[in-house]
């Protein structure tokens, strides 16, 4: 009790950790939604969490603006078969406690995140790595259970830790002062207050574009606008559409935004109810009018998408035209599989959006469906949508993201069979997707993830509604440009002369 | 005394009980929370590995009897989000609620107690109703409308306060405020009635007629009886300020165990939603227990009656 005394007066006494403005040009102040659950970069991979610990980590591998997959901690790779990739690594990093970063802290990187008794909500993006060993006084070699096309693309998340360090101060300490190569070093850490972070003059990439950065956790999205608004913050994060026609108008503002690898579908169940009928599924496709979705619902930060994933991802595929709107033809369909009327159970949860929820429900009301909006708990909308077909409702919307930008890591958990998201099953899809599984020739795989589109367009088990889109409000004078794969580099941002 | 004490103890052990039990079974009807720990793309072998990792795959039984054998060694277990233990991250937030919680208090009693008994002793006048236009506003205004224009007056327009966080003293003054409008409300409400109540009773106008000022009157006697009701009022007051800074903190950025409740069911952090909902009960039950107490200490009667 004495120390909560003492605590709560060192609060009330407390002096302001960022009291300085948001003009002075050597900081930069910025409002997430949520603190950062870990600074371990291992654990949580949440948009709130990395936004903060990736700015202290070097990757493996990074992505360039384009997307693309470029060296970092590594400078080159090659496969020796196709499952044994070997990299070769740069000698000339150092951690911010002056130690060398070997390729003995890249080995340990990966087998700290791959051990199953570490318990990472990241390991199922790692879990096809076997083994990796150190192969060379530069060199890492990593060995993968299979071939595993999406291997890179997992690597770009994987930041390296030093071992040294870890093993010292053990995983719970690690997550409290995390310590990493990167541009920037921790300061100090008020739990749910903010995270301050401060340059890392020795960084080998150059000088870091701010002396320091604080990272505020502000729930409340109103809130977040109306520091930006009184300059207390540079730049805020996870803006929704209204917020950011609202920032349009103030001078001195700005909004930042960029179509992410986050796509809004709609699930059809495909092997219970009504829905079970192809033509029912194809019917609700062509009833739902995705362009009025766009502009109505998201004021035009959606960008219309051909299937179940985003231009963002390896494997979108441009050529599979989605179904057109045409309500004439889906009452008609319909009327055909005899489903007027028929009932459609839509589950969904407090996390999704309600105005979309309501949205389709008036479109497929207008075709000639009922249906039924049944609201639950999390947990519960959980269980029953990853539960058997006849439990799993006919609708509900979701947004996917594999963080991997790849269509393995989206339509193989979606709608392959003996998935827990399945509600859909035809051999022929599972064979393009196993295919495109196990060979590393992209364009190979390209034409498996065309195949395996093509077959989702006729069985419609879901459809694409739209590409989200993240927006950000920021100062004028700052100077960034936001990534599909929301990456948040501080690196990247600088302010303008 | 002590029997009543005793008895009175008795039943708050007795609740607490109750609550740890309903808590931890309300939170298991609720669902599998394995569900909500793995990531999207996880495969049923990886639920099923995590579940036995973290116990929930036990049967419910074995799990409560580890959960109260857990509680009585005060260990509330470890986040497994944020891989620390919830005693700790709940001990980081509770000054802040508490702050939050004091501040509201004494803008809730400071105005409120005093608005009510100027609204009793000047009945029907100006004076009256002005107080109660004022209580009327504190009632009606929901908190995270209330607080997101202060944020905009005080904040972007005025820039007299923080808009947001907590950087000392300044940044509490608005929570406060938005937090204590709707209590200030309740006590004015109660103070007024139980104080016309007093006035009107034989004793009061017996003590009037031998002379006794009102203010004196007031203080001596009709106080005194009148704070009973208050003293209950109070003590649930501050749980329903508990339970309320959820949408204070959420607005505001205040980082108490409010907001940290909702950042915890968004990140699906199951132990520490548990704790928090422990936390808030037993500290309701403990309020209830000690307004008992103290008002057994005001009023001689109910010792006698117990």
């Amino acid at each position: 009790m004495h120390r909560l005394w003492l605590s709560l007066a060192a609060l009330l006494l407390a002096t302001p950790a960022f009291a300085q403005s948001a003009a002075d040009k050597t900081e930069l102040v910025i409002d997430l939604a949520a603190d950062a659950a870990t600074l371990d970069p291992q654990l949580q991979w949440d948009t709130d969490s990395y936004s903060v610990y990736r700015n202290i980590f070097d990757n493996l591998v990074t992505r360039d603006q384009s997307g693309k997959i470029v060296p970092q901690v590594a400078t080159a790779w090659h496969y020796t078969n196709d499952t044994t990739l070997v990299f070769d690594l740069r000698d000339d990093i150092a951690f911010q406690d002056g130690s060398k970063l070997t390729p003995e802290d890249v080995a340990f990187s990966v087998q700290r995140i791959t051990d199953p008794a570490f318990k990472s909500p990241q390991l199922s993006q790692f879990d096809q790595i076997a083994s990796a060993e150190v192969s060379g006084p530069h060199q890492v070699t990593l060995h993968t259970k299979t071939p595993y096309p999406a291997l890179l693309a997992q690597l770009v998340k994987l930041s390296i830790v030093p071992k040294a360090v870890v093993q010292k101060l053990g995983d719970g300490e690690f997550n409290q002062h995390p310590l990493g190569s990167g541009p920037y070093k921790l300061d100090s850490w008020q739990h749910g207050v903010a995270v301050t972070l401060t340059a890392n003059p020795n960084y080998w990439r150059g000088k870091p574009p701010f002396a320091r950065a604080v990272f505020r956790a502000v729930p409340d999205v109103p809130t977040r606008v109306a520091d930006l608004r009184a300059g207390r913050v540079d730049l805020v994060r996870g803006l929704g559409p209204d917020d950011a026609q609202a920032l349009k108008q103030e001078a001195g503002l700005k909004v930042l935004s960029v179509p992410t690898e986050r796509v809004a579908y709609l699930f059809i169940n495909a092997q219970a109810g009504p829905t079970k009928d192809v033509r029912v599924r194809q019917a609700i496709a062509m009833a739902i009018d995705r362009d009025g979705i766009i502009s109505a619902l998201q004021q035009g930060y959606g960008v219309p998408v051909n299937e179940v994933l985003t231009p963002a991802d390896f494997g979108y595929d441009k050529d599979v035209k989605p179904w057109p709107f045409d309500a004439n033809r889906a009452k008609a369909l319909i009327r055909q599989a005899g489903a007027e009327g028929a009932e459609l159970a839509f589950l969904t949860s407090p996390v999704y959006d309600r105005r979309l929820n309501e949205a389709v429900q008036q479109m497929l009301q207008d075709v000639g469906l009922k249906v039924s909006i049944v609201m639950m708990d999390q947990p519960s909308y959980l269980h029953r949508r990853q539960g058997p077909p006849d439990q799993a409702g006919s609708l509900s919307q979701g947004r996917w993201s594999c963080a991997c930008e790849d269509a393995d890591g989206v339509i193989f958990p979606l709608f392959r069979t003996g998935s827990i998201w399945s509600k859909y099953s035809n051999p022929e899809f599972d064979k393009a997707v196993d295919a495109a599984r196990q060979t590393l020739d992209p364009a190979a795989r390209m034409a498996d993830y065309h195949r395996a589109f093509e077959i989702l367009r006729e069985d419609v088990p879901a459809i694409g509604l739209f590409q989200d889109v993240a927006i950000y409000g920021a100062r004028k004078p700052l100077q960034w440009t936001p990534t599909a794969n929301e990456a948040f580099f501080l690196m990247d941002m600088h302010w303008a002369p | 005394m002590p029997r009543y004490l005793l008895s009175r103890l008795l039943q708050a052990a007795i609740a607490t009980f109750g609550v740890i039990t309903l808590v931890f079974f309300v939170m298991r009807l609720a669902g599998d929370p394995t569900l909500l720990l793995v990531p999207q793309g996880a495969s049923a072998e990886q639920i099923a590995e995590l579940r036995h990792a973290l116990g929930f795959d036990r049967p419910l039984l074995t799990q409560y009897i580890a959960y109260l054998d857990q509680l009585a060694h005060f260990d509330l277990g470890e986040s497994f989000v944020q891989r620390a233990p919830v005693s700790a991250i709940l001990g980081a937030r509770i000054p802040y609620t508490l702050a939050l919680a004091a501040g509201a208090l004494a803008v809730a009693l400071g105005i409120g107690l005093p608005a009510g008994i100027a609204m009793a002793v000047w009945r029907g006048r100006a004076v009256e109703r002005l107080l109660a236009a004022l209580v009327l506003t504190g009632q009606s205004l929901p908190t995270f409308w209330s607080g997101i224009l202060m944020i905009l007056l005080f904040g972007v327009i005025l820039h007299w306060l923080p808009t947001s966080g907590a950087d000392g003293p300044a940044s509490l003054i608005m929570p406060a405020v938005a937090l204590g409008a709707l209590a200030m409300s309740t006590f004015a409400r109660m103070a007024r009635i139980a104080v016309l109540d007093e006035l009107q009773r034989d004793y009061v106008v017996a003590a009037r007629a031998r002379g006794l000022s009102l203010g004196a009157a007031l203080w001596r006697h009709v106080l005194r009886n009148a704070a009973i009701p208050v003293i209950t009022v109070t003590a649930l007051e501050i749980g329903n300020l508990l339970a309320g800074a959820v949408i204070v903190e959420t607005v505001f950025a205040w980082p108490g165990i409010g907001q940290l409740a909702i950042q915890s069911i968004a990140a699906r952090d199951f132990l520490v939603v548990q704790a928090i909902v422990l936390f808030v009960s037993v500290t309701y039950i403990t309020l209830s227990l000690l307004a008992d107490i103290a008002y057994s200490l005001v009023d001689p009667r109910i010792r006698a009656v117990a």
